[in-house]
């Protein structure tokens, strides 16, 4: 069995979507093949490696309610490759959203599910996901927290003379638990999407978030956008003016 | 402002572009978005793409009518229409409210008072239910008190179709 998973991201790097579709990876067994979709020229390589696959999965961001513009040709080139081959293959989707609900990328679900329809190849369900970004910025802090554990530990090896201290990693250890605690949604839908790859089943649509009211989340979004924007400056550039076309 | 974008290659009337004060031929030559949400935390209200879309959110953000016309691709907008839309987020900024008692990003310029879609093109019963759901969501999204979607094979010449 050979399974294909494309990041539809256009993100170069750290992307939320091929950070979630990795995650279902893991749980995948059999000829596992990973592909990024950012450009046409990525195409031709992504089509060769559906010829031969039993299963693909398109790990996307929600645009505008809908698939992203740059992966709708690919779609097109999908759908006349399966009708002249008569291929079967099975569809399954990941979706994630920077809002909190998941249930906003019901659209994108049957966006995608109309695809299959016309290209003559299962649709086998997917996993929308709500908040999903917070997932990749936890992980990237989790790395950032090993580094502050290690410093610590040196630190208290120079200063103390112990030689490795537990305190620094039961913070961190209470640490990851309060990231798998955010995302214990996404993990359970995400191995449950890998059974039923696995066996090749229908999966259904199914939504889920990361676990915080939805309060806290948009004042931890507001929050981020605000240092972010402070950093790359356009909170002094007109960040809220309503700006004319020049 | 009346605003119409369209992603078919013909040439409009005059009485029927003086009916909008900005026309938009989504051509497809221009860049995708490339998701660095720049546009709101960099440049505000302007793409760092340096290409025909750098400021389209200005144009769509200061619509009252917003009217397009697009091709049928699984239920949602051709390649060119999407790429606009989705190179124009900087319609709303990167602070967050409740709308529809879901999140959603607040309007830099304030919601439109209509969106209204043409669609063209070979359209499945299905496709037509998710058009409806996609609209109803943009509107949403858009601030857009008002929504509506129409299956219609346009003719070539829109001359006296009534946009």
């Amino acid at each position: 069995m050979k399974t294909v998973f494309i990041d539809c991201s256009p993100k170069k790097r750290l992307s939320a979507s091929g950070f979630i579709m990795g995650l279902t990876g893991l749980f995948v067994f059999g000829k596992k093949k990973k592909e990024k979709l950012r450009t046409p020229a990525d195409h031709e390589r992504i089509m060769s490696e559906l010829a031969d696959a039993d299963n693909v999965v398109f790990s996307m961001p929600l645009y505008v309610d809908g698939v992203p513009s740059h992966l709708l040709p690919f779609l097109k080139k999908t759908e006349m490759f399966c009708l002249d081959k008569n291929k079967d293959l099975n569809v399954y989707v990941i979706a994630n959203n920077g809002f909190i609900e998941g249930k906003q990328n019901e659209p994108l679900m049957r966006i995608m599910e109309n695809f299959c329809d016309r290209s003559g190849i299962k649709w086998c369900g997917g996993l929308g996901i709500g908040g999903g970004v917070m997932m990749n910025v936890m992980r990237i802090l989790l790395i950032v927290f090993l580094g502050i554990a290690l410093l610590r530990t040196l630190l208290s090896g120079v200063s103390e003379g112990i030689l490795f201290p537990a305190w620094p990693w039961i913070i961190y250890g209470k640490q990851i638990l309060e990231v798998l605690a955010l995302g214990c949604g996404i993990i359970v839908f995400d191995i449950w999407l890998a059974i039923c790859i696995n066996s090749k089943k229908e999966y259904g649509k199914h939504y889920t978030r990361i676990m915080l009211p939805s309060f806290i989340f948009i004042l931890c979004a507001d929050i981020f956008f605000t240092i972010i924007s402070v950093f790359q400056g356009g909170i002094f550039r007109g960040w809220f003016s309503r700006k004319k076309p020049t | 402002m009346r605003v119409l974008i369209h992603d078919r290659d013909i040439t409009i009337s005059d009485p029927e572009k003086e009916k909008y004060d900005r026309v938009i031929y989504a051509d497809g030559r221009y860049a995708p978005c490339q998701g660095c949400f720049k546009c709101w935390t960099k440049t505000p209200a302007t793409c760092v793409l340096k290409d025909s879309l750098q400021e389209m959110c200005r144009i769509i953000g200061l619509a009252d009518e917003l009217v397009i016309v697009t091709e049928n691709w699984y239920g949602g907008y051709s390649p060119a229409v999407k790429n606009i839309l989705d190179r124009s987020i900087g319609i709303s900024t990167p602070m967050s409210t409740y709308r529809g008692r879901q999140m959603h990003h607040t309007l830099r310029y304030g919601g439109c008072s209509t969106v209204r879609i043409y669609v063209t093109g070979d359209v499945s019963d299905k496709e037509k239910e998710t058009w409806k759901l996609l609209v109803e969501r943009n509107a949403l999204n858009w601030g857009a008190s008002g929504h509506e979607v129409i299956f219609s094979d346009l003719p070539d010449d829109m001359e006296g179709t009534d946009l």
